[in-house]
């Protein structure tokens, strides 16, 4: 037989590996009898129940409106803090608080949602859709850990508690867990029937399909994506409330329920939403299998946590390969040059006097703080901004141009960090750097390797739920980051006569250097922009089937973009080691990574300066905090600043690098070009902004006779079996 | 002499839907071939089968005597098939030169011949009449333009041959005339075959030595530009009587 080269048979049996390594390392004493089975399956369906139920939600939104919601989770824990509010705080009855929470404050939030921002980015690119909700779920994380201070600990009574349940042979299934079965079967079937026994919900069905289609069923296509949001948001709700007596009202743990309902969506191929409650039910079993039957030692205590994730990366496997679409290209009426390499050489020259002028304190500040003097302080987090615009200029080539959005590369960061501790970092040697380069590039090439030949945002799931592994399994086992070793893990270090550690006496020497190497990796970047290898990456991004038409192997191409990407964020890696001195276990969690994609997105993922401005916006919160006096306003500003950053981008698609680069630009006597592309291109939006009411307005004035349901059931029935069609279906190939 | 490409008995089914029922089509070197038909007849579903972006439900495809129905689109590119798309496929963020650099860079994986791909891109810019916008983005050319970029792309990967998709849409009376040149000149000095999907029927009857027409996924008729005209299958497909019974 011939082995044929196979990303999909290499993940398959990698992972499985994994899973029989940990497994085998921690199969518990727990004798296989009805009793255990019994208590597995009860505490697995009710789990798998709630699971279902939030990634319902995602599934309808993402089937009606196109937009795969990050901030489902996240929005599901603001309204448990709310039921928490007003059942315990004010005394509000429990029914008549979860009717103001999903009936009142759920659609409420889903309406604002699709009004102000949702509905600006239907034909979007998939890297702004995705950025504008996760800067959402910073944001409601943000807003709810404001106003509950997490100080002192909450908890949320189950239903019914105090009573005894069910005795089902020798165990005993609480009330609560039964309502939540109850509860996830009833929205499962009211789902059924609103998407096909409702007039709103064919209309929903329809809208996937064509917006043609739905105008013929006279809905305004304004309230069928405000009815799916709310929708979201409600599902979103319920599965909070159900779930935050069994994990605790932690916002963490809540919002990371997104990486579970992303995972039975993908089992559900995004669309089926039967399949969504089998996908929920098999994770729920799955957590109630690996906790009767598995004991996790010391070392793999967080590796429940990380079941999800695996269960992600196991459905990606199964999927169908994505069928090459044509068709679907968006130009986006944008004008720009390439930048010239002088015009690169010069920008780099400019950010390294400017950092090295702010680190000699030659950057007069106002006096009475010390963000404009050099102290150890501020040096020191001169450092970490240098750090992540570092592994923000990793995510250029690959979000960029190569249009792959990863959320994995801080993940991939802590790793070379790891690893750096290991191999050279304590003997200081900087071979140990090119090693960890060498294992990172790989590194994140395996990530993408299961969703090479899925759609765009199976790969950010993947990286998703990689981000998370890393964290859970890989880093917090001791042989990785051991939190008893004494010794040193990172020997200062002599790069080019430059002496770097993390020693208050060598930061400022640290900042210089990195500005310096930062600065060569942006000329770097920009002179590989205008070489074969970007062509071919912005090639494929902006159509693949062209791309593979004139001979791309789109996916060799993928790999190469994720080998450079994957060894610029190792090198940061070393870097946050080297300047960290030591390694926390609990120092690289999934959600630092998903901000620093959105910083870069806002500034404009396809330009490397991008990543210099995001450095710069990073570090002017502290600066101004201090500047200010650090008054507690500004804390919670920043809170909400990915939220502000999310709306930003539903405008600003192109990022800000890109809209006042051409202001600038405009500004110069000699650059009458850009003072016309700017005319044009206005132009251009104030036309489109036209055609899009023009095309709202068509659906207003028809009606909805039963010929017209009729012929778009005919429709839908055929379109229900066609190939890779994003329906709600009821049945799954 | 036998055929460039052929495709023997191809069926595309989505789900009850037969877009291609049974069709059989050659294509020689040397001439243009057309393909025409009314909307959803199939056309572009045929394209997608030949250059392997739709997998055929059943049937073949042979290009230069090879069975070539399992390869990938990219190894079929390598082979010397090329494409332009009915709804418009450039590279956007890419300036038109770039599309066609991109597509001529690609070209040395399999062609050796130490060609300079700068230099065949200034050629084909010139050829193709693109040479005043190439260093313009591609996505804010008007659409003509575009198609001409995206001809000018296919021609980059020096391919044997060309399939068009409705080439003309888009562009102006002058511009249509001036690809009726180009095309002719590509078959008579570099001996390409080209199959062309068109609407335009005077541009078709004008330039293909040989006509297929499709209806309802069914080649109904075949021929020269006279005799598939005076078919009267064909002026039923087109006035739409007759074959509505066939379709339910
Ligand atoms: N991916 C797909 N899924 C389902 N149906 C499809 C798909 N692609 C095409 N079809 C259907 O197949 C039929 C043939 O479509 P095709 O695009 O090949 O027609 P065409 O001859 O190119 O028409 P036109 O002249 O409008 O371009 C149409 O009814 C179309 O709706
Ligand atoms: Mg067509």
């Amino acid at each position: 037989m011939r082995l044929k080269f196979s990303p999909r048979l290499i993940s398959a049996v990698i992972v499985a590996l994994i899973v029989v390594f940990i497994g085998h390392q921690n199969w518990g004493q727990a004798s296989v009898s009805g009793q255990t089975i019994a208590t597995f399956l009860v505490v697995g369906i009710a789990l798998g129940g709630v699971y279902a139920i939030s990634a319902a939600g995602l599934v309808v939104t993402y089937a009606t409106t196109g937009i795969f919601n990050f901030a489902q989770a996240a929005i599901g824990c603001f309204l448990a803090f709310c039921y928490w509010q007003l059942t315990i705080k004010w005394g509000v009855p429990v029914l008549l608080a979860i009717a103001i929470v999903l009936l009142l404050i759920a659609p409420a939030i889903g309406i604002t949602l699709d009004r102000v921002i949702m509905r600006r980015l239907r034909d979007a690119a998939l890297v702004v859709q995705l950025m504008v909700t996760v800067g959402l779920m910073l944001t409601f994380m943000g807003i709810t850990l404001t106003i509950w201070t997490p100080k002192s600990p909450r908890s949320v009574p189950h239903f019914f508690e105090g009573t005894k349940g069910v005795q089902i042979g020798d165990v005993i299934a609480t009330w609560h867990r039964i309502i939540t079965v109850a509860i996830a079967l009833l929205v499962a079937v009211a789902l059924r029937f609103l998407l096909y026994r409702t007039r709103l919900g064919i209309s929903m069905r329809a809208v996937v399909d064509s917006r043609n289609l739905a105008g013929l069923t006279g809905a305004k296509s304004s309230v069928i994506s405000g009815a799916s949001w709310s929708l979201g948001c409600m599902t979103a709700g319920l599965a909070g409330i159900l779930i935050a007596p069994e994990t605790g009202l932690v916002v963490e743990n809540l919002a990371l329920v997104i990486v579970v309902a992303a995972a039975a969506a993908a089992i559900a191929q995004l669309k089926s939403l039967p399949m969504v409650f089998i996908g929920g039910l098999i994770i729920g079993l799955t957590e109630g299998f690996t906790s009767v039957f598995l004991n996790f030692g010391t070392d793999w205590n967080y590796a429940p946590q990380a079941i999800p994730c695996v269960i992600l990366f196991i459905a990606l496997l199964f999927l169908p390969q994505a069928r090459l679409e044509t068709g679907k290209v968006r130009l986006t009426k944008r004008t720009e040059r390439l930048t010239r390499p002088w015009e690169a050489a010069l920008g780099g020259a400019v950010m390294i006097v400017l950092v090295g002028a702010w680190a000699n304190g030659w950057i007069p500040w106002i006096s009475g703080t010390t963000f404009g003097q050099r102290s150890a302080v501020w040096l020191g987090r001169g450092v970490g901004f240098m750090i992540v615009g570092l592994i923000m200029l990793s995510l250029v080539p690959l979000i960029g141009w190569a249009g792959q959005v990863s959320f994995a590369n801080y993940a991939i960061a802590g790793v070379g960090a790891v690893l750096f501790s290991h191999w050279g970092g304590p003997s200081g040697n900087p071979l140990g750097i090119v090693a960890v380069m060498a294992v990172c590039a790989p590194l994140g090439l395996l990530i993408a390797l299961p969703a090479l030949r899925l759609k765009g945002l199976y790969l950010a799931l993947a990286t998703l739920a990689f981000a998370e592994f890393t964290d859970k399994v890989i880093v917090r086992h001791p042989k990785m980051i051991s939190p008893t070793a004494t010794g040193v893990l990172f020997k200062p270090m002599d790069i080019f006569g430059i002496h770097i550690s993390s020693d208050a006496a060598d930061r400022k020497a640290f900042v210089i250097f990195l500005a310096i190497t930062f600065a060569l990796l942006f000329f770097m970047l920009e002179l590989m922009r205008r070489s074969r290898w970007a062509r071919r990456w912005i090639a494929m991004s902006d159509s693949p089937a062209a791309s593979a038409t004139i001979g791309i192997n789109l996916t060799t191409t993928k790999m190469a973009v994720f080998m450079l990407s994957g060894a610029m964020a190792g090198f940061a890696g070393c870097m946050l080691g080297l300047s960290q001195g030591a390694l926390r276990v609990d120092s690289f969690p999934m959600f630092i990574g998903l901000p620093l994609v959105l910083l870069l997105a806002v500034q404009g993922v396809r330009y490397p300066v991008a990543a210099f401005m995001g450095l710069i916006g990073l570090a002017s919160f502290p600066a101004l905090s201090e500047v200010l006096g650090n008054p507690t306003w500004l804390t919670q500003v920043s809170l909400i600043g990915p939220g502000i950053a999310a709306i930003a981008m539903a405008y600003r698609p192109e990022g800000a690098v890109f809209y006042s680069g051409r202001d600038l630009a405009g500004l110069l006597p000699w650059r009458a070009d850009a003072r016309e592309e700017k005319a044009l291109l206005d132009q251009r939006t104030r036309d489109q902004d036209i055609g899009r009411d023009e095309i709202n307005d068509l659906g207003l004035t028809r009606s909805f006779t039963r010929e017209k349901v009729a012929q778009l059931d005919r429709v839908l029935s055929i379109a229900d079996a066609v190939d890779e069609h994003p329906m709600v279906t009821g049945v799954s190939r | 002499m036998t055929a460039l490409l052929s495709t023997e008995e191809v069926v595309v089914r989505f789900g009850v839907l037969q877009a291609v029922s049974q069709a059989s089509i050659e294509v020689h070197a040397g001439r243009v071939t057309g393909l025409i038909g009314p909307n959803g007849a199939g056309k572009t579903t045929c394209f997608n089968v030949i250059t392997g972006l739709q997998e055929p439900t059943s049937g073949r495809v042979r290009f230069d005597g090879a069975d070539i129905t399992g390869r990938s689109p990219s190894k079929r590119a390598r082979l010397g098939i090329a494409r332009t798309f009915q709804k418009l496929e450039v590279f956007g963020s890419l300036s038109a030169r770039e599309n066609i650099m991109v597509a001529a860079e690609q070209r040395r994986a399999w062609d050796r011949s130490g060609f300079d791909p700068a230099t065949v891109t200034q050629e084909i810019l010139d050829k193709v009449g693109l040479a005043d916008v190439s260093e313009f983005m591609v996505g804010t050319l008007p659409t003509g333009t575009a198609r001409l970029v995206e001809l000018a792309r296919a021609l980059a990967t020096n391919p044997r041959l060309l399939l068009l998709d409705e080439a003309s849409s888009g562009l102006t009376e002058e511009e249509t005339e001036e690809m009726a040149v180009l095309l002719r000149r590509l078959v008579a000095e570099d001996g390409l075959g080209i199959l062309l999907v068109e609407h335009d029927m005077s541009f078709v009857m004008g330039i293909c030595e040989f006509i297929y027409v499709l209806d309802f996924g069914r080649v109904i008729a075949s021929g020269t530009p006279a005799e598939v005209q005076a078919n009267p299958a064909v002026q039923a497909a087109y006035l739409g009587t007759e074959t509505v019974e066939e379709a339910s």
